[in-house]
Parts: C-alpha cells; sequence; structure tokens
C-alpha cells in the first residue's frame, strides 16, 4: 500500500482554498481543507455602535454581501423584538427584502455555472470549447444586478435595508424597469440555459422528463451523465435550513425525513490549523445550500433525481440551477404583488433599544447565513457570524469526516475530487472571514 | 444645532476642496492633443497582445451601433474632464486598449471590486473589456487555476517586466510576519507577493479602499494590522481608486487615460485621480437643491423620504466625500445609494469604517471634512510605451455568448 499526500490549490472560487490530499492506492483516502486567509471581522465588530453591523458585515463578501446586510438588519431587528419592541415590517420592506436578495442568488448561481462548473468540466472532459462561458455570466449577472440596483442603490455592497424595513421608496417607473430586466433575465435563462418555455420548465416533476431541458443545462447534465459521473461525490445524505424564504421554509431532512431545526442547537467551534470555524447542529454536520433547501422543500424534481442519484453531484449541481428559474418567477411576481402605498419603514427613529441578543438568520446562495448580535449599553458586546461554507467545508469532527470532504472521499482522482469540491460552490472569504 | 456647529458646517460647505482645474487654456490642450495623437499613432504601430479581438469589429459583433459608442466615448471624455474636441482620441484610444498589459491581483478582499468590474459601464464595455483589455492575469476570470495559473502569472511578470499595469484588490495583512493572509502552493505571504509583482510594474493601481487604505481588516482594532498599498510598495507611480466597491468606470478611465497619454491622471494628495475625486458627492448631488432649501429626511420612511429630501441629517456623508458617483452612479448608472434614500457613507474617505460608518449624523460625528491640503501632482510621470506580441492566457473572449443569443432573437423574428 502506497500512501501519497499531495497539496493542491483551489482558485477561480470566492478567495483561495488548498486542499491537502492522502491518497492510497490511486483512491483518496482524506482530505484537509485549508485557506490561508483572515480578516476577523467578528473582533472588528466588537465596542461597536449595534448598527455599524449594518455597513461592517457585508463587506465580508463581495458576493453575498446583500445576504450579510440582510441577516445583519434581522439580528437587529429580532433583538428589538425579543427586548419587548413590537416590530412590525410592511409587506412592502418584506418583498423588497426578498426581491433583492433572489436577484443576488441568481447572479451567483449563474457565475458559479458558467464560470466555475461549465468550464471546469469541459477541462476535465477534455472538451474543446471555443465559447466564453464568462460573458454568459456577466451579461445575466449584470442583468439582474441592476434590477437589485433599482431598490438597493447599488450592488455589491449596499446599505439600503435597516431596522423596520428599506429606505428606498420606488416609484411604478421603477417597477416597470424591474420588470423589464427580469423579463430580459427570463429570456436569457429559456434561451441560454434551459433551451425551453421556463413554466413548462418548472412543470418538469420527473428524471425521465430531464431530458426535454436543452441549453446550457441540459447539455451538462448530458455530459455529466455521459461521462459517468452522475453518482460521485455523495455524503451523508443530511441537509439543513434555518432560514424561511421564498425557496423553502426551515427544516432538517435526513434521508428524506424532514423535521424541525432551533437554531439553539447551532454549535461553532475552532479547527487545528485553519482559520476557518467548524459548526455543527446537535453534535452533527448537516450540508446546507440549494439541495438542502430543495429536500426540505419536498421539491417533486429534486426529490426525483435524489431518489435515483442521492445526493450526489448531479443532484447538486441541477438544485442549484434549478434555483434560478424558481427565483425569476417568484421575483416577477413579488414586483407585480408590491403596493407601493404601504410605509418602506415602519420603526420611529426615537426608538432605540440599547440592550438586546438577536439572531438574524438568511438563506443566502451558499445555504443558511446566520447572524448573532449581542448588544450592551448601544455597542456590541459579541458578534457571531456564521456561513453556510462553514456547513459544508469543515474538516468534520470525532469519527466523522466534513461534508465536502466525504463527498471527495474514494475519488479516483485529484482532478476528480476538486470539480466535487467547486460543486459546493465555495467562498473562502466567507468561511474564515 | 448650535451657532458654533452652524458656523463650522457653513465653512465646510464653502471651503475650497477640490482645486480641480477643468479650463487649463487653448494652448495646454492643443499641446497635449498633439502629445496624445503621438502616443497613440506610436501605440498603433505594435501589434496587440495576445491576439486580442478588433474592438470595432466586437463592437459590430456585439449588436452595438457606432452611435453608442461615441456616445459613450463622449460620456468618457467629460469623466476624463477633458474639452469634447477629444472625443474622437477617446474612442479611438478605447479601440487600442489591447496594447496595455494588465495583471490583477487579489490580497485580503472580499473580490467586490472584481464583482464590481464584472458589470461595468458603458456601451457592454463589460463585455469590451474582457475582449480587449490585455488583462494578463485575473485569478477569478482566468482559464487556468491552481498550479498551471500561478506559471502563467510568473510568465507573464516576466514577458512584461516594466510594462504592465498592476491591479490590486484587498489590503495587505503584516501582522505575525504576513501570516494572515498567504496565496499560492508555496503559501507566499500578500505583502511578499506584492512585492514582488510591483516589482516589475510600471504603476500600480490599487482598486477599492482595502487596497488604497487597508479599508474593513484595517478597521480598529485592526486585527490583521492591515494597510494599504501606498504603505507598503515604494518608489514606484501608485494610483488609488477607493471606494467600496471601486467605481468600475473610474477603473476603465485610468486605464483610458494611460493609454490615452501613456501618463498615470493627476493625482490629489491621497493619490486618486482627481477626474474621479475632484469633488465631493454633495457638489453634484441629486438632492442638492433639497439641502438648499433646508429640506430634509428627519426619519427612515418620512414625508421628506417620501419625497427625496436631503439625507443630511440622516448622516450622509456626501458633503465630505470626494468620489463621482453622484455623477456616473452605480450598476450601469442604474441608480446609486443616495438613490435610494440611503445617505452616502464616505466609502471612499480613509478610515470611513471607523469615523463615517453609519447614520450618526455628521455635526455629531466628531470627523473634520478633508479640504484641500498640499496635493502632489504626479502627472509628470512618462511611461515608456508598451511593447510585445503576448503569450495566450487570460479570457479568450467571445462573440459567441452574446450571439447565442442573436442567433435565437432571429429565429423568432
Amino acid at each position: 500500500m502506497k500512501k501519497i499526500k499531495i497539496k493542491e490549490l483551489i482558485e477561480k472560487i470566492e478567495g483561495e482554498a488548498e486542499l491537502d490530499f492522502t491518497i492510497e492506492d490511486g483512491r483518496i483516502e482524506d482530505v484537509k481543507i485549508n485557506f490561508g486567509f483572515y480578516r476577523g471581522i467578528e473582533e472588528i465588530l466588537q465596542g461597536r455602535d449595534a448598527w455599524d453591523a449594518l455597513v461592517i458585515t457585508p463587506r465580508v463578501c463581495g458576493i453575498c454581501n446583500h445576504a450579510h446586510l440582510i441577516a445583519a438588519v434581522r439580528a437587529i431587528e429580532d433583538g428589538y423584538q425579543n427586548a419587548g419592541i413590537n416590530l412590525l415590517l410592511s409587506e412592502k420592506a418584506k418583498k423588497i427584502r426578498s426581491f433583492t436578495l433572489a436577484c443576488e442568488l441568481i447572479q451567483n448561481h449563474m457565475k458559479w455555472f458558467y464560470m466555475t462548473i461549465v468550464p471546469q468540466l469541459e477541462a476535465y472532459l477534455q472538451i474543446d470549447n471555443r465559447q466564453n462561458h464568462a460573458l454568459k455570466a456577466t451579461y445575466l449577472s449584470s442583468t439582474v444586478t441592476k434590477a437589485l440596483a433599482i431598490f438597493a442603490g447599488q450592488w455589491p455592497h449596499s446599505s439600503y435595508a435597516i431596522p423596520g424595513g428599506v429606505s428606498c421608496d420606488p416609484t411604478h417607473l421603477d417597477l416597470m424597469q424591474a420588470e423589464a430586466l427580469i423579463d430580459e433575465c427570463i429570456r436569457f435563462v429559456e434561451q441560454v440555459l434551459i433551451g425551453m418555455d421556463m413554466a413548462q420548465y418548472l412543470d418538469i416533476s420527473s428524471v425521465s422528463q430531464l431530458h426535454e431541458v436543452g441549453g446550457d443545462l441540459g447539455r451538462l447534465m448530458h455530459l455529466i451523465g455521459s461521462s459517468g459521473m452522475a453518482t460521485l461525490g455523495q455524503s451523508y445524505d443530511r441537509f439543513i435550513v434555518f432560514g424561511e424564504s421564498l425557496l423553502s421554509s426551515s427544516g432538517k431532512s435526513i434521508a428524506t425525513a424532514v423535521s424541525k431545526v432551533d437554531p439553539r442547537y447551532v454549535q461553532e467551534s475552532a479547527q487545528d490549523e485553519s482559520m476557518a470555524k467548524a459548526v455543527t447542529y446537535k453534535k452533527r454536520l448537516y450540508e446546507t445550500g440549494p439541495l438542502a433547501r430543495g429536500m426540505v422543500a419536498k421539491r417533486p424534481i429534486i426529490k426525483s433525481l435524489h431518489k435515483r442519484y442521492k445526493d450526489a453531484l448531479l443532484t447538486r449541481i441541477f438544485a442549484r440551477m434549478h434555483e434560478v428559474s424558481l427565483l425569476l418567477t417568484e421575483s416577477k411576481r413579488l414586483l407585480r404583488e408590491l403596493d407601493l402605498n404601504e410605509p418602506s419603514c415602519t420603526l420611529d427613529i426615537d426608538t432605540r433599544c440599547a440592550d438586546f441578543e438577536g439572531t438574524g438568520i438568511v438563506e443566502a446562495a451558499r445555504g443558511s447565513l446566520i447572524h448573532q448580535t449581542e448588544v450592551s449599553g448601544g455597542l456590541i458586546h459579541r458578534y457571531e457570524i456564521i456561513t453556510p461554507t462553514q456547513w459544508n467545508l469543515s474538516h468534520g469532527s470525532g469519527d466523522e469526516h466534513g461534508i465536502a470532504v466525504e463527498a471527495m472521499i474514494g475519488s479516483k482522482s485529484i482532478q476528480e475530487a476538486t470539480f466535487i469540491f467547486r460543486t459546493f460552490d465555495v467562498c473562502s472569504v466567507c468561511t474564515t472571514q | 444645532m448650535g451657532m458654533d456647529k452652524q458656523e463650522s458646517v457653513k465653512k465646510l460647505f464653502t471651503a475650497q476642496s477640490a482645486k480641480v482645474d477643468t479650463n487649463r487654456g487653448d494652448a495646454y490642450y492643443e499641446a497635449l492633443y498633439v502629445k496624445c495623437q503621438e502616443r497613440l499613432d506610436a501605440l498603433k504601430k505594435l501589434r496587440p497582445l495576445n491576439n486580442r479581438r478588433d474592438f470595432l469589429s466586437t463592437i459590430e459583433d456585439e449588436g452595438l451601433e457606432r452611435r453608442d459608442f461615441l456616445k459613450w466615448a463622449s460620456a468618457t471624455t467629460a469623466m476624463l474632464m477633458l474639452p469634447a474636441s477629444f472625443t474622437p482620441l477617446v474612442a479611438e484610444a478605447a479601440t487600442l486598449m489591447n496594447r496595455v498589459p494588465v495583471i490583477w491581483i487579489e490580497l485580503s478582499d472580499c473580490a467586490g471590486n472584481s464583482e464590481a468590474l464584472l458589470r461595468s459601464d458603458g456601451p457592454k464595455i463589460d463585455e469590451i473589456i474582457l475582449d480587449i483589455i490585455s488583462l494578463e492575469f485575473h485569478e477569478t476570470l482566468q482559464a487556468a487555476s491552481g498550479h498551471q495559473a500561478e506559471k502563467q502569472m510568473e510568465e507573464a511578470m516576466e514577458h512584461f517586466k516594466g510594462k504592465y499595469l498592476l491591479f490590486v484588490e484587498g489590503a495587505i495583512p503584516l501582522g505575525m510576519n504576513g501570516q494572515f493572509g498567504t496565496i499560492g502552493a508555496k503559501a507566499e505571504t500578500f505583502v511578499d507577493h506584492l512585492h514582488r509583482a510591483a516589482e516589475g510594474a510600471a504603476a500600480v493601481v490599487a482598486v477599492g479602499s482595502c487596497a488604497t487604505y487597508g479599508g474593513i481588516p484595517a478597521a480598529a482594532p485592526n486585527p490583521t494590522d492591515a494597510v494599504g498599498v501606498m504603505d507598503v510598495v515604494k518608489g514606484k507611480p501608485i494610483i488609488n481608486i477607493p471606494a467600496c466597491p471601486a467605481n468600475p468606470s473610474n477603473m476603465v478611465g485610468v486605464i483610458l487615460h494611460f493609454v490615452l497619454t501613456g501618463q498615470i491622471p493627476e493625482l490629489d494628495s491621497l493619490l486618486r485621480p482627481k477626474f474621479a475625486f475632484g469633488y465631493r458627492i454633495h457638489d453634484n448631488c441629486e438632492r442638492r437643491a433639497h439641502f438648499d432649501a433646508g429640506e430634509y429626511v428627519e426619519e427612515w420612511g418620512d414625508e421628506g423620504a417620501k419625497n427625496n429630501f436631503c439625507l443630511y441629517k440622516m448622516g450622509c456623508k456626501g458633503p465630505m466625500t470626494f468620489n463621482n458617483c453622484s455623477i456616473i452612479r452605480y450598476n450601469e448608472g442604474v441608480n446609486w445609494p443616495i438613490g435610494v434614500g440611503r445617505g452616502c457613507i464616505g466609502c471612499s474617505e480613509p478610515d470611513f469604517w471607523d469615523k463615517y460608518a453609519y447614520e450618526r449624523p455628521m455635526a455629531n460625528a466628531n470627523i473634520k471634512a478633508p479640504t484641500g491640503g498640499v496635493e502632489k501632482t504626479v502627472d509628470q510621470f512618462g511611461l515608456g510605451l508598451l511593447t510585445a506580441a503576448g503569450i495566450g492566457i487570460g479570457i479568450h473572449a467571445a462573440a459567441s455568448a452574446i450571439a447565442g443569443k442573436k442567433e435565437n432573437q432571429k429565429e423568432e423574428a
């Protein structure tokens, strides 16, 4: 038996990661995931005005900054509620926040697909494709972030969400402009990504109908299937969702049995030789993200794929890209339902709370993002940011490997393993902060 | 507000803040015009790097009218604070962007500036940038990754030694001997990486507030002892493009200016190009009339907010922030923070994360507006002409992405 150790650098993610592989008899036996990067955002937040988190935390991440903003604002709102202040957000404010979050998820998924998954798979399978997939990603993400900016002012790093609502006061003209941009995204997705009518696509409920999907998504699924990769990358088949969103409610799914969760049982712990902290729920590891949302929501097509391929990379990739069409359809509905006569912000300026503890949860592109704030005398005493990537990429605990590590173990090559790694949509800047 | 505070605020707003000379007289501009023409003629004789595509045919491929391009060129000419007569030169410079090699590195950051760059300004200029600028190395955008990418960066640095523009995104953590940030398989620290990359650069462009001043990582207590590029790199021309994120138009502006004149743009005392940072947000704010009329938002969601009144009392830092967002805005000009009723947080000013962060109104914020000061002009600086056919790395831009769309549209028609 020959054991070798190989270091591999992973780029083209947000930041950089290093994987240390242990290979035995040509198969991957263990992987250590390292992030050589630390800024200390939680330390920086200590001692600051409670509301400063609204400006500082989005800057944790350039690609899911908006999710951080919403988590930070929800943590403060939750704290105010806990302190006995009755905060009733208008439907308008809630819908605008849902809409902007949806836009952020869409741009993220499209960039991941076209800048990471498609080119990496083509390289792995040695397919010569002269198309520049990156341009497809930038076209769609710039279109959808324009719609986002109509309400949020700019993307990345906006600060328009404030405790009690939003600062913007959109007009009908803004809504028309946003809807036109969403329509353009739908057109692009129908023509380029899925190659079919979006409503028909969303009606697909079983694996047997998936051959109808065309476009780049259809082509990718076909490539994965025909190269025998569909069942690679299975992990523990345990999923967790903490946030309520357009896509699912909260819950956990273990081998298709869905039950409730309580964020109080989330535990963070430091890991040896890593700047990232590990996180568990009742001492067990769970996968979070689009596949988790699909499983907890019991979405028929995801369940059907899961039945055949379990939590393998095909299911994981499809679950993420499926959210693009779901979210575009939902965001269009949100725009139509928006009642502009409702107030934007309902928190009175004199209502300030100096001592509170609050938790803000949001379903970000990569899964559940949790912010916890403890405020005394108006200043932050403790701030915890638990990011989705911490769930998926920890080293593991006790006798269990981490989620992504388990998915990579048994791979025949480093190339195969790193492709599996990327299906988790890795973000190192969020993980280590 | 007490009388003394009122007085100090009044003084602040009438201070001669920027000292941008937008009219230097005919003789100056005529001489500059001739110089730019010579520069462009010289560049034209060079072969494009990396067999980049021709700019004009790219525009046609993207289905853009030449008129759209000229519109963009005249807007960009205005942004660079040049007379309208320079428009044809700016247009020509844009077509020659493929003669200037650019290397882009990411340090202690959130990748937000790269994200912003990807949705840059102009007539689909984002695609055109990917097509035309000779981006010799960019971690997120290039095709290769891992060891292969590292090798490509080495090669690009060697090949274009002394000629490339180095764009740096992110702060440099100096604490623990730089161990808070390492890169590559050899775990090179960010600070060593930057020194090595800057060594052969013609000029270094710090993109975003992290690269300029240390940014969010440098916020108190600065756990990683993070600093900006200008604190680390010495003996090289440095251009800072702060803001969080930096505005892509200003990134493009710096490159264009360099292509056009062979020089870095005129800078202020913080090494920021004056064309972008010569005025305060407040000077050109769409809500300025409400400030002058004393009409303020007093509380989020109030009548004032509904009527787009001035956000000064909600803590807007526009009066002390030098940047051109009030003119060029964000996300292809769709909007900007003040457009959604959120005051400016002063993200292009030093220490904004400690001094300006949230809605502490200015009069209580214990801050001083940056006014004037000694301003060094670095526009004497000249760079040699840029050369060479390139090695084939980076992005192979393609019309096909959007062409796919066009074909489909034809089918529909």
